[in-house]
């Protein structure tokens, strides 16, 4: 949510001030910092994934289904033995293979149609504004959940339908910054010096858009791995046997009353992931430009 | 006015979306409700014309439309011969009543929840608050869930487990539907306090000797509630999808359950039905709130759009 004054201009960050002072003040948030280490903690368990679990997560063992968690297997098994822990971990994997692509296809997506709508304006402009306009319209997750019932359970599936419904806020974002570079000296000064739109758009343009969208992708993340977790909780999203949070919770929560531990650890590694990259997202924000975005 | 007539093409274009998402869904819903007597030509055919499939796509398409304007959203495909109308009935009040719950408990502990940090700034309470705060917003309520039903529900034994009728058995779900607004109603505030407390008349109410105490609640406060008004939408829409989960959840026979069934059994007039429910009400939630912040706020009556989504 952009606040209704918000200057553009200022949100151009000046190099000096992001550079020097960034890592002291970093440190000094102490909920950036606790961000920081749980997105590091889970973006290594995502890249360790295969080497680091004790099982393979489609491993089935009769003995260990629904077993009490034990030094064979630190959080259990589930219902068909498969090893809690060695899933969590794998788990990770799908969260972020499927937030990374999200944020790569909208990003690239968003950014494109922003910059082209707002410093062109005109026809691609009000097309921009009003597909926004109507992706808006509905509540995003329940958008979601209708893409990804019409297209049919998969991990696709999950990733084309949160691209939908993310890629209109980054291009209004992107579409109001540029706006208001529009208008800056630099900008002037390359249209009259001859420069042709598009190199000014890739050289003079982009580079200022680019800090407040990592601020906004650290932010989307937390959502996409949300937005994901609920699809798959659902039964709509990232299909067996690979493992997913949303799915691993589903799965447990049948169980709770006998079997609390598959619930409760699934519920806390997806918890800690959200938390850690909306802490980092807003550590960031707040360091970079605390006018940038409320939300 | 102006913002109302805006909305009808979206509105449009969103019953467009949904009859196209209709067209585009896998498999043929007569087959299907055919199931064991398939090969019987003429029950096919009637079922056809009674679902109006054997007219071309843009007469369905008039009908629909002609048909969602006085409520009729068609035929149900699971439940042969039903109007969706008729299937989604039992639930229309279900939904409203569980956000309506959550939303009476979230603004009031939200509102509290942020001043009082706000008037706390930088201090342990703040940071552990805040915390707490971004978990609330951003944990999903099924993660939540399995915390709360273990604690509250398995270990203590206080309130029932799932299941709709009771009041206790509405607790646990308005309650967890309930902490995503507040946290983000918590948050909200206390950014605003916090702006609301550095300005001028703030400085000049303390100067001219008036309590600390007074100055908050009389001066900073309502200055606080304007801003948080425009989020209605917002966390209307929160509540909205929140009810998908949380009637799925618990096992309450509501919209939001019913929709997700209704994607499995590829229900799809029914699951439409809803989507578009809850649009409307969506898009109407957030025009009200945008005429209301111009009548509160008068120096925002035209021109720039109040803070939405963006």
């Amino acid at each position: 949510m952009t606040g209704p004054g918000a200057p553009a201009a200022a949100l151009a960050i000046p190099a000096e001030r992001a550079g020097s002072d960034f890592w002291r003040r970093f440190q000094r948030s102490r909920n950036a910092r606790l961000g920081g280490i749980l997105v590091v903690l889970v973006t290594l368990a995502a890249l360790g994934g295969p080497w680091l679990t004790p099982y393979r997560y489609e491993d089935t063992d009769l003995l260990a289904v629904w077993a009490e968690p034990s030094r064979a297997h630190l959080l259990g098994g589930d219902a068909l033995g498969r090893d809690v822990l060695s899933r969590l971990i794998v788990g990770a994997r799908v969260s972020l293979l499927v937030a990374v692509s999200v944020l790569g296809l909208t990003l690239t997506v968003g950014t494109l149609a922003g910059m082209v709508a707002g410093y062109f304006g005109g026809w691609p402009d009000a097309l921009l504004m009003r597909t926004a306009d109507v992706v808006f319209a509905f509540p995003e997750l329940i958008l979601a959940i209708v893409v990804a019932a019409m297209l049919g359970p998969g991990t696709r599936t999950v990733i084309v339908a949160l691209a939908i419904v993310w890629w209109p806020g980054i291009a209004r974002l992107t579409r109001s910054l540029t706006l208001g570079l529009r208008t800056e000296l630099f900008v002037d000064a390359a249209v009259v010096s001859g420069t042709r739109p598009l190199t000014i758009l890739a050289r003079h343009v982009l580079p200022n858009v680019v800090p407040p969208l990592i601020v906004r992708a650290s932010i989307g993340v937390g959502f996409i791995v949300m937005a994901e977790a609920t699809l798959s909780f659902l039964g709509i999203g990232v299909q067996e046997p690979l493992p997913t949070w949303g799915g691993m919770i589903r799965d447990g929560l049948v169980a709770l009353r006998t079997e609390p531990y598959l619930a409760l650890s699934a519920s806390a590694a997806l918890g800690l992931t959200i938390v850690g990259f909306n802490l980092l997202g807003d550590g960031l924000r707040d360091l970079l430009d605390p006018r940038v975005l409320d939300r | 006015m102006r913002r109302a007539l805006g909305l009808l093409p979206v509105l449009l274009v969103a019953v467009v979306l949904t009859f196209v998402a209709n067209q585009f869904v896998p498999g043929d819903p007569i087959t299907t409700l055919l199931s064991d007597r398939s090969g019987d030509a003429a029950l096919e055919a009637r079922l056809r014309a009674e679902y109006g499939l054997d007219r071309p796509l843009w007469r369905q398409f008039g009908t629909y439309v002609a048909g969602v304007l006085r409520g009729d959203f068609g035929l149900s495909f699971r439940f042969a011969s039903t109007p969706v109308i008729d299937v989604i009935a039992p639930g229309l009040l279900v939904s409203p009543l569980l956000a309506g719950g959550a939303l009476l408990i979230a603004v009031p502990l939200g509102v509290t929840l942020g001043v009082f940090v706000a008037l706390r700034r930088n201090s342990l309470w703040d940071t552990l608050v805040v915390l707490l705060l971004v978990a609330g917003t951003s944990v999903p309520n099924f993660a939540l869930a399995a915390f709360f039903v273990y604690l509250l529900s398995v270990r203590l034994g206080w309130l029932p487990v799932a299941g709709w009728g009771t009041l206790s058995q509405a607790i646990l779900p308005v309650l967890l539907l309930a902490i995503p607004p507040t946290a983000y109603v918590a948050r909200l505030s206390r950014t605003y306090m916090l702006e609301v407390l550095q300005q001028d008349y703030i400085r000049t109410a303390r100067a001219k000797g008036l309590s600390r105490r007074l100055v908050v609640y009389r001066h900073a406060l309502r200055n606080t509630l304007v801003p948080l008004l425009t989020t209605i939408g917002i966390i209307f829409g929160g509540l909205l999808s929140g009810t998908f989960v949380i009637e799925t959840l618990f096992n309450i026979p509501g919209l939001g359950r019913m929709a997700i069934q209704s994607i499995f059994a590829r229900d799809y007039p029914v699951t439409m039905a809803i989507v578009l429910l809850f649009t409307f009400f969506y898009a109407g939630i957030n025009l009200v709130v945008d005429l209301l912040y111009g009548v509160i706020d008068p120096r925002i009556r035209m021109g720039a759009t109040p803070a939405g989504r963006g």
